[in-house]
C-alpha cells in the first residue's frame, strides 16, 4: 500500500513544507505544537488543501497540483481519528460505528459492526450514547468507526493525549494490535516523545513546518541532526531509549 | 478608539434628530380632509401659506370615516373636510365640530372607471354583471363615502346583489383608483375628480346620474376646542373664497 | 361566536401554517448554504434575505406588488399564461407572511447550523459521506432545536402579519381578512367588542408560540 506525501502550504506567515514516504508501517509525526503535524494529516485526509504538491498511496492519487487532481475527503477511503474523537452525540455507539460503513449492504454492515464491537471490547455498549461511556471506551468507538470501511490509510491526531496514564498505555498496546490486523500505512501525530518511540516503526520529526529528520526511533534519539531535534528528544536516555517497555 | 468615534457619531445624530422636536413652529394648522380633496387642497394650502406669512398648513388625507374616528379619538386636528354630509353630521352630533363654522365647499360626481388598456365593453352599470368583469374596486362602505355612493348607485340600478361578490374593498377612494390604474381589477367606482388625476391610466366608462345616489356635497367645519380656532376659521374662509373655489373648479369640482 | 370571526381565526391559522411550511423548507435550505458554503457576495445575499425584517411592511408590500401584481414582473407572465393572479386571494396572504417570516427562520437556523462542531462535519466526510448526507444525518439533527425554534417563531410572525398582507391580499371579508386585518376593520368601524375578543385571542396565540420558541431555543445552547 504505502503512502507518499509531498506538500507545501503557506498560511498566515507560516510555511509548511514536508515530503516523506512510508510503507505499510506505523509512522509517527513528532514535534512541538504548531509545527504543522495536524495540518499535514488534514491534507492527507482531504480536509484541507495544500498550495502545491503530490499526495498519493500506491493505488490512488489523492492530490496532484500539476494534474489538477484533488479528491474530496469522502472518496479517499482514509480513516481518521480526531483529537477530540468527534463522536456523534446524537447517535448511539452502534449508530456511530455503523455510520463508518459504506451504504451498500445493511445486514453485512451490522454483522461487521458486531465483529468490530466484540474485537474492540465494546460488547454491551451498543445502545449507549457517547456521553454515557468512559474515555477509553470512546477512544475505541472512534477507532472502530474509522476502521469500518477497511480504509487504505489510518490517521490519528494526538488520539491519546486526553487520557490518563494507565489508559494511555493500554491504548498504545491496543493500537499495536490494530496495526497487526490491518496492514496499512498508519500515521500518528503526537508531541509525546515516549509514545512516539514506543509506537513508531518510522519517526518523522517536524520542526517549524519542515521535516528535520526521518528515521527509526533509535536513530533519532541517539543521533539527532540538529539542536532543535535534540531539544525535542532530550530526556529520553537510559531505559526509555528502549522502545519496548510497558 | 474606533468605538469612541462611533459613539460620538451616534450621539451627534441623535441630538440632531431631537432638535426639531423642541423647536415647534407657531401657527401650525392641521387639516383632516377626504382623500379625494388631496390635489386641490395641496394647492390651496400652498396659496394660503403664501398669503399668510408664517402660517403652516399640515394635511392629513384619508377616508372620511377614518378621519372622523381619529377626531373622535382626540386627534389634534383643527379643520375637518369630508366627502359626505353623513360623516360631518356624525361629527356634529358628537359635538366634535363647531356648527357655526360648518359650510359646503364643493360638489362631485360619481363615475365608473376601467383600466385604460381594457378591451372589455362597459357602457352602463348593468354591464358590470357580465362574466368577464370579475373584480370591482370600491371604497369600504363602512368608512369610505365613495363606497357608500357606489352601493347607492348599484341599488338604484338593482344590480347590488349581482355584483356584491365582485367587490374588492379598499381603504379609501384613491386606493380603488389605484387598483384600476394598475389593472389589478376590472372596474372601480371613484369620483370624477379622481379619474382625471390618472387620466392616462384609467378611462371613465359611465358617469352616474345625479339621481342614482345621494348628492356628493363636501362639508367643512372647524373642530371644537382647538387652540387654532382663529386660523381654522381663516382657512375655511379661504377655501370658500373666490380663489379657493377657483382651484377646486380647476380639479373638476362643481360649486355647492 | 360570529361567522366572520370564526372565518378569520381559521384563515389566520391556515395562512400561517402554509406559510410556515414553505418558510421551513426554504429557510433550512438557504440557511444551510449561507452557513456552509463560503461564496463571493455571501453576506450581501444574507442581507437581502434579512431585509423584510427591517423594512416597513408597506415597503415589503410594495415590492411584492411590483413582482406579483397583475402587471408585475412575475405576476404579469403568470396572468398571461393562466389567467390567474395572486392579488386579493388568500394565497397572497401566504406570500406576504412567507416573505416576512423567512428572515427569522434563516437567522435562527443559520446560527444553529454554524454552532455544530466543525470536527463532526469533518468526521462525517472522512467516514465516506458527502455534503448532502452529512447535512441530513449530522448537521440538521444537531441543529434541530434551533430549527424548531425558528419554525415556531415564524409561525407566530405569520399570524401577526398585517401591512404587506393588506396591500397584496386586500381586506376582503370572508376571503382574505386574517385576524390582524379583521381587527383593523372592526376598530375602524367602531365595533370594539368584537375587536377586543380577537385581539385577546391573537395575543394569546402569539404569546404561546413565543414562549414555546424561547423554551426550545434556550435548550439549544
Amino acid at each position: 500500500m504505502g503512502l507518499s506525501v509531498n506538500l507545501i502550504k503557506k498560511i498566515n506567515g507560516f510555511t509548511l513544507d514536508a515530503a516523506w514516504d512510508i510503507g505499510n508501517e506505523l509512522a509517527v509525526l513528532l514535534g512541538f505544537s504548531g509545527a504543522g503535524k495536524s495540518m499535514t494529516l488534514q491534507m492527507i485526509a482531504g480536509l484541507a488543501s495544500p498550495d502545491d504538491g503530490l499526495i498519493k498511496s500506491d493505488s490512488k492519487v489523492y492530490f496532484d497540483r500539476v494534474r489538477k487532481i484533488s479528491i474530496p475527503p469522502q472518496e479517499r477511503n482514509i480513516g481518521y481519528v480526531f483529537q477530540d474523537l468527534a463522536l456523534f452525540p446524537h447517535m448511539t455507539v452502534m449508530g456511530n460505528i455503523l455510520y463508518g460503513a459504506k451504504r451498500a449492504d445493511r445486514d453485512k454492515n451490522t454483522d461487521r459492526a458486531m465483529e468490530m464491537i466484540a474485537a474492540f471490547g465494546l460488547s454491551g455498549l451498543e445502545p449507549r450514547y457517547p456521553a454515557e461511556i468512559s474515555g477509553g471506551q470512546k477512544q475505541r468507538v472512534a477507532l472502530a468507526r474509522a476502521l469500518m470501511r477497511n480504509p487504505d490509510v489510518l490517521l490519528l491526531d494526538e488520539p491519546f493525549s486526553a487520557l490518563d496514564y494507565p489508559l494511555r498505555l493500554e491504548m498504545r498496546r491496543f493500537l499495536k494490535e490494530v496495526k497487526s490486523l490491518f496492514s496499512i500505512p498508519i500515521v500518528l501525530v503526537t508531541h509525546d516523545v515516549v509514545e512516539a518511540c514506543e509506537l513508531a516503526d518510522k519517526m518523522i520529526v517536524y520542526v517549524n513546518g519542515k521535516v528535520a529528520q526521518l528515521g527509526v526511533p533509535d536513530e533519532i534519539i541517539h543521533r539527532p541532526v540538529s539542536p532543535e531535534v535534540r531539544n525535542l528528544v532530550q530526556g529520553i536516555t537510559g531505559p526509555a531509549a528502549n522502545p519496548v517497555f510497558l | 478608539m474606533k468605538i469612541h468615534i462611533l459613539f460620538y457619531c451616534v450621539a451627534v445624530l441623535f441630538s440632531i434628530a431631537l432638535v426639531p422636536a423642541f423647536a415647534e413652529p407657531p401657527k401650525e394648522l392641521t387639516v383632516s380632509a377626504a382623500i379625494s380633496l388631496k390635489n386641490s387642497f395641496d394647492e390651496i394650502g400652498k396659496l394660503y401659506e403664501s398669503r399668510n406669512v408664517g402660517a403652516k398648513v399640515l394635511f392629513n388625507f384619508g377616508a372620511s370615516g377614518d378621519l372622523m374616528k381619529q377626531i373622535e379619538g382626540g386627534a389634534p386636528v383643527d379643520v375637518f373636510a369630508s366627502a359626505a354630509q353623513k360623516d360631518m353630521d356624525e361629527a356634529e352630533k358628537k359635538g366634535l365640530v363647531g356648527v357655526a363654522t360648518r359650510a359646503n365647499i364643493a360638489v362631485n360626481s360619481v363615475v365608473l372607471v376601467i383600466p385604460a388598456s381594457s378591451n372589455v365593453a362597459v357602457k352602463s352599470f348593468e354591464d358590470l354583471r357580465a362574466g368577464n368583469i370579475k373584480k370591482i374596486a370600491i371604497g369600504n362602505p363602512k368608512t369610505v363615502p365613495a363606497g357608500r355612493y357606489a352601493e347607492e348607485v348599484f341599488s338604484y340600478y338593482r344590480i347590488l346583489d349581482a355584483v356584491k361578490d365582485k367587490f374588492i374593498l379598499t381603504e379609501n377612494v384613491r386606493q380603488a383608483l389605484d387598483y384600476v390604474a394598475r389593472d389589478e381589477v376590472d372596474a372601480g367606482i371613484v369620483y370624477a375628480t379622481d379619474a382625471t388625476t390618472r387620466a392616462k391610466e384609467v378611462k371613465i366608462a359611465v358617469t352616474a346620474p345625479d339621481q342614482s345616489h345621494k348628492p356628493v356635497i363636501y362639508p367643512i367645519a372647524a373642530v371644537k376646542g382647538t387652540k387654532n380656532e382663529a386660523s381654522a376659521k381663516a382657512f375655511i374662509a379661504f377655501v370658500l373664497s373666490a380663489e379657493g373655489q377657483k382651484i377646486l373648479g380647476k380639479y373638476g369640482f362643481r360649486k355647492p | 361566536m360570529e361567522q366572520g370571526a370564526i372565518f378569520s381565526i381559521r384563515l389566520s391559522l391556515q395562512v400561517a401554517a402554509v406559510a410556515t411550511f414553505f418558510v421551513v423548507i426554504f429557510g433550512i435550505f438557504i440557511a444551510y448554504l449561507l452557513a456552509r458554503r463560503a461564496f463571493r457576495g455571501r453576506e450581501v445575499v444574507d442581507m437581502l434575505f434579512t431585509l423584510p425584517l427591517v423594512l416597513p411592511p408597506t415597503v415589503t408590500g410594495y415590492y411584492l406588488i411590483v413582482l406579483f401584481g397583475r402587471k408585475g414582473l412575475i405576476g404579469g407572465p403568470l396572468y398571461e399564461l393562466t389567467g390567474w393572479t395572486v392579488m386579493f386571494t388568500w394565497q397572497a396572504a401566504v406570500l406576504a407572511s412567507f416573505v416576512v417570516a423567512l428572515p427569522l427562520m434563516i437567522k435562527t437556523t443559520r446560527a444553529a447550523i454554524e454552532s455544530v462542531d466543525r470536527n463532526l462535519i469533518n468526521a462525517s466526510f472522512t467516514l465516506g459521506h458527502g455534503e448532502c448526507e452529512t447535512a441530513m444525518r449530522v448537521v440538521l439533527p444537531l441543529a434541530k432545536r434551533g430549527i424548531i425554534a425558528g419554525a415556531v417563531l415564524s409561525f407566530a410572525r405569520a399570524m401577526g402579519e398585517f401591512g404587506a398582507t393588506l396591500m397584496l391580499a386586500g381586506n376582503i371579508p370572508g376571503k382574505t381578512d386574517t385576524m390582524p386585518l379583521a381587527i383593523y376593520s372592526l376598530a375602524g368601524s367602531g365595533e370594539w367588542a368584537k375587536a377586543h375578543f380577537m385581539v385577546f385571542l391573537l395575543t394569546c396565540i402569539s404569546g404561546l408560540f413565543l414562549y414555546l420558541a424561547n423554551r426550545y431555543a434556550k435548550r439549544v445552547i
